[in-house]
């Protein structure tokens, strides 16, 4: 017999057990450009839950990579708040901020933003030696494939590759939430089809929340949810019943 | 180490000719600087060692003749002097066989039995008097081994008008002769200029002084010791009867005079040079951190992404400017003890010191190290601080295009046409970046400061040899008495073998007084028609000396605040001793102490005399053959206490002053250049880097290296030749401010810019700016300009 515990884990998908692990509500960012004041994001409300894979899309300029930012603790928003284990980040101050950072999240970039002088292990280094828990560098370069290519320079290395490295620059600190801004925006077809393969696996199998965000919709379809944003505004939030796998998806 | 700091080193590596400019910048900054403290502490660590051992007297008192007895007696009246001694104090002249130069000397009695007296002596080869001969004589060791005297060699002094034997126990120094002049002379000579230690006892029956003595020198308890002055006054009354010809506390005694001086010189100087490096080598630093942490906004943003605090990403960069300190304080502290020990050796040259050697001073270069970490701290967190206060957000965002609006001067729009394409990018660039051209600015003027200070120090010594002993002094030997002479001794001179023209000289030392302003000084008393002294103004003009009045130098009538027309109040030392006011009349330029002139009748009866005289200036004939046998002459003359001759003033001062000084000149030049070479190679290559797809893009064009790299030559080279032209005025202010620092009342050193200076300076320059260049010309030929093309900043 099992005990409704152990039922509940093995039988419901990850993504209906709905634990809240951000609730945004009514977020907004304004930008003070010289005499002009621009609204970035207007009245954000959102709960992200741990362990989903949520993709944001919309087409550029709709906000995506300043709620990217206010969720990963790199920007603040003017209005409303962004609760984390009932803490607000709009309000936190720096140094709380620089620990949520370290501790919680990840960050995967379109363009990897690797050191360019600092080998693919040392790059892994920069992140782990700052963490609590961080994986071993070795297993996490073996996560996303790179075993091979540990001891090269991000310039010896394909795109794809790079992108790989920052993955796991990314995963070897532990953090509850994986946060990518456009990852296969600079990777061809095939390599960033293996990316979003590894990103889903991050979420699926190593319990992770991840955040994807792109203005390619056909990814929206390996997502538990898809929110759609328009001019800073969240238009749709779509479930996915069934997300499929990066192998199925076609762009 | 941490993976950052990894990262650290690999940017080291690949930045190292500008990392290395920077350090060189530091590192003479803090070389200079441990250098002059070195220098510094090495003289006058030295020097109070030196008074110690010798018991350096603190005053003296010189007097006509006095017995021993009465002088014993006033002295025990003083409780404040601790100990004193008195002497037998007389000027000679050498001669030594084989030598045709005019040799003089100063003869001082000691004891016949060796005890620790006030001016002791230090030997150096050799042994104390014996009880063997009473005719023995110990030698200052510099003469002596400018003449290869050896203990035990026989030498010929003229001592009380006879030419008397003297056999050579020893050799030896003393603190009261650190720096030895001759009369009239600026700088030591030990060719023509020595110390004779005599017997007491045989000084005694030489001179006719037996129980006797003529100086009295003493050392003070120490209350009274820095200010003797009251003390000195009351001595004077005191022994007044024997004829007191003046007093001279220790801060006159000339040879620590010229001590004291050249250390509050060089302490001067360690204030100055150090800060000119210091604050470029700050201002390049700060400028190539700007750069450097702008280059690396993206790597800020990952960093502070990752969860690295403000503190944590701020330490890394700072780093950079720890490391760049730390390697140039080690190295300038190395540096700087190489040079201190070269400097140190210069001034053994001129300084006799029983030993002077450079010691190391960990203080001096701890302080080195600290001032230059501190200076490359300031310039990295000043440079490094706009992108830490970035979110990180807002520095992953590339950073945005340069404000890239006209300038200035593009409204000035027919000027403006008047430049072509290359010249607008040239100047837009160097308005645009406004801070790096205000740095660079900087940096050259800094450098010309340096240069031109060098060169007018030279050009000042030149200057000088030439106004005194070209335009001033045109005798060819100078003649000393020892005892007023009447006129007759000026007509047997004329008569001499070789004598062209003579005319008397009647030197009165006295002291002035202007209200509250007095000094002590001398007046010269020539006469009005004379062709061999020529007084004259700063432009070089004859002045004539007054029939009734003086002729005062600048320098005192600055001193006693008086104006021509004035008057001031005189008591001489010789003759009539009443104090009397007279007329300032005139005022007159010269470099060297400070004359005053009077007419020859007039001073003399001013002290109530008639026709007397101290001494003679001569011009020779132009045959060598006349002129040698001349010296022979004068050298036998009675009553000739000493005889100079005018070339042998110039040659020594060519040979030493100038000599040292170009070797320091070259090491003045290598530091302008050092700072020339770091600041324009290292903002070229910041330029470069900066607007690498702009160059690029010209290559694309079809332009050759070497015309992308004119490009940005044009631009260092207008920022560094404006900081250059400013940088001469600038240069000439700062030598008028040490000018006026080093300059005393023995010694003015006149301020003395010519087109040639300006013209060396402006020529060095441009060559360390070409230098740089050569470099950054090497970043061009080796440029990936396709690469450059495509990335993105």
């Amino acid at each position: 017999m099992t005990t409704p515990e152990e039922r509940d884990s093995t039988s419901l998908p990850t993504a209906t057990r709905k634990e809240v692990l951000l609730q945004l509500s009514g977020v907004g960012r304004t930008y003070q450009m010289g005499e002009v004041s621009v609204e970035v994001l207007r009245d954000v409300t959102l709960d992200i839950y741990r362990r989903e894979l949520l993709v944001l899309v919309g087409p550029s300029g709709s906000g995506k990579t300043t709620l990217l930012n206010i969720i990963g603790g790199l920007d603040r928003a003017t209005n409303g708040s962004v609760l984390f284990e009932r803490e607000d980040l709009s309000t936190m101050n720096g140094r709380a901020l620089t620990k949520y950072r370290r501790q919680i999240v990840g960050f995967v970039f379109q363009f990897y933003n690797l050191v360019p002088n600092l080998t693919a292990r040392e790059n892994v280094m920069v992140a782990t030696e700052i963490s609590r828990e961080p994986m071993d560098v070795a297993d996490a370069l073996a996560l996303v494939g790179l075993e091979h290519r540990i001891e090269h320079f991000p310039s010896q290395m394909s795109g794809g590759e790079q992108q790989r490295v920052s993955i796991a620059r990314a995963l070897a600190k532990n953090p509850d939430l994986l946060l990518c801004d456009e990852p296969t925006g600079a990777l061809d077809f095939d390599t960033g089809k293996r990316v979003l393969e590894l990103l889903s696996r991050t979420a699926r199998e190593l319990n992770k929340t991840v955040i994807i965000i792109t203005h390619n919709t056909a990814i929206g379809e390996l997502a538990d949810r898809v929110i759609r944003l328009r001019s800073g505004e969240v238009v749709e939030v779509k479930e996915n019943a069934h997300p499929k796998s990066a192998e199925e998806i076609v762009w | 180490m941490s993976t950052l700091d990894r990262k650290l080193l690999r940017e080291f590596r690949a930045t190292w000719i500008r990392l290395m400019a920077i350090i060189s910048i530091i590192a003479v900054g803090v070389a200079v600087y441990v250098e002059l403290s070195s220098v510094y502490n090495n003289i006058s660590l030295t020097k109070d060692e030196y008074y110690a051992q010798c018991k350096m007297a603190d005053f003296s008192v010189e007097l006509k003749k006095a017995p021993l007895t009465e002088i014993d007696q006033v002295i025990e009246d003083f409780p404040q002097v601790t100990e004193f001694r008195s002497r037998i104090h007389f000027f000679a002249t050498v001669d030594l066989d084989g030598v045709s130069d005019l040799l003089n000397g100063e003869v001082l009695s000691l004891p016949d039995e060796d005890s620790a007296v006030v001016n002791d002596i230090v030997l150096e080869r050799g042994s104390y008097f014996t009880g063997q001969r009473d005719n023995e004589v110990i030698i200052h060791d510099a003469f002596a081994r400018y003449h290869n005297l050896r203990p035990g060699t026989w030498i010929h002094l003229i001592l009380n008008n006879r030419r008397q034997e003297l056999f050579v126990v020893g050799t030896a120094l003393s603190s009261e002769f650190v720096y030895l002049l001759g009369p009239g002379a600026v700088t030591p000579d030990p060719k023509h200029f020595g110390v004779f230690y005599l017997k007491r006892s045989f000084a005694e029956d030489v001179y006719d002084f037996r129980g006797a003595a003529n100086q009295v020198i003493g050392r003070l308890s120490p209350p009274v010791r820095d200010r003797p002055d009251a003390l000195l006054q009351l001595l004077d009354n005191r022994l007044s009867t024997y004829g007191v010809y003046g007093t001279t506390p220790a801060r006159d005694q000339l040879s620590n005079r010229f001590l004291t001086e050249e250390i509050e010189g060089i302490a001067t100087f360690s204030n100055i040079l150090p800060f000119i490096f210091l604050s470029v080598a700050a201002l390049v630093l700060n400028i190539m951190m700007t750069r450097w942490t702008e280059q690396q906004r993206t790597i800020v943003g990952v960093l502070k992404a990752l969860g690295y605090s403000d503190l944590q990403v701020g330490w890394h960069f700072l780093k950079l400017g720890l490391m760049i300190g730390f390697v140039g304080g080690v190295v300038g502290a190395v540096l700087g003890f190489v040079l201190a020990e070269f400097v140190t050796s210069i001034y053994a040259q001129f300084y006799e010191f029983p030993e002077l050697t450079n010691r190391p001073y960990p203080s001096a270069m701890l302080v080195g190290m600290g001032i230059s970490l501190a200076c490359a701290l300031a310039g990295a967190a000043y440079g490094a601080r706009k992108v830490l206060k970035l979110r990180p957000a807002e520095a992953m965002r590339p950073k945005p295009p340069a404000a890239g609006g006209a300038i200035l001067l593009e409204r000035f729009t027919k000027l403006w046409k008047q430049f072509g394409f290359s010249s607008r990018l040239v100047l837009r660039s160097v308005f645009r970046n406004r801070f790096r051209t205000l740095a660079g600015l900087f940096a050259a003027m800094m450098g010309t400061c340096i240069l031109i200070t060098g060169f007018m120090m030279q050009a000042s010594i030149v200057m000088l040899i030439d106004f005194q002993f070209r335009l001033v002094q045109r005798s060819d030997r100078d003649l000393v008495f020892k005892d007023e002479q009447p006129i007759d001794a000026l007509y047997e001179i004329r008569h001499l073998p070789g004598v062209d023209w003579a005319e008397p000289v009647l030197d009165v030392s006295c002291t002035f007084r202007n209200g509250p302003y007095s000094h002590r000084s001398g007046i010269q008393g020539i006469v009005t028609s004379s062709v061999l002294t020529l007084p004259r103004d700063e432009a070089g003009n004859r002045l004539r000396v007054p029939t009734s009045g003086l002729l005062m130098s600048r320098r005192l009538a600055e001193i006693l605040h008086v104006k021509p027309g004035g008057y001031v109040e005189i008591e001489p030392t010789r003759g009539d001793r009443r104090v009397r006011k007279t007329q300032v009349v005139a005022v007159a330029d010269g470099y060297l102490g400070l004359s005053t002139y009077a007419d020859f009748e007039f001073l003399n009866s001013f002290i109530g005399e008639e026709n007397t005289l101290t001494g003679a200036t001569l011009s020779v004939s132009r045959s060598p053959r006349e002129v040698r046998e001349l010296d022979r002459e004068l050298k036998r003359l009675p009553g000739v206490q000493s005889t100079t001759a005018r070339q042998d003033s110039i040659d020594n001062l060519t040979e030493t002053v100038i000599e040292t000084q170009s070797i320091l000149i070259y090491l003045l030049i290598g530091f302008a250049g050092v700072i020339f070479f770091g600041s324009v190679l290292n903002s070229s290559l910041i330029n470069l880097a900066e607007r690498a797809p702009e160059a690029a893009t010209f290559r694309v064009l079809g332009y050759g290296p070497w015309e992308v790299g004119m490009l940005y030559l044009r631009e260092s080279m207008v920022v560094n030749l404006v900081g250059t032209v400013l940088g001469i005025p600038l240069g000439y202010l700062l030598s008028v401010a040490m000018t006026e620092a080093y300059g005393t009342d023995l010694f003015r050193i006149p301020v003395v810019i010519t087109n040639a200076i300006v013209i060396k300076t402006l020529l060095l320059s441009v060559f360390f700016a070409l230098a740089a260049h050569m470099f950054v010309q090497r970043s061009i030929h080796k440029m990936d300009w396709l690469a450059a093309l495509k990335v993105k900043e």
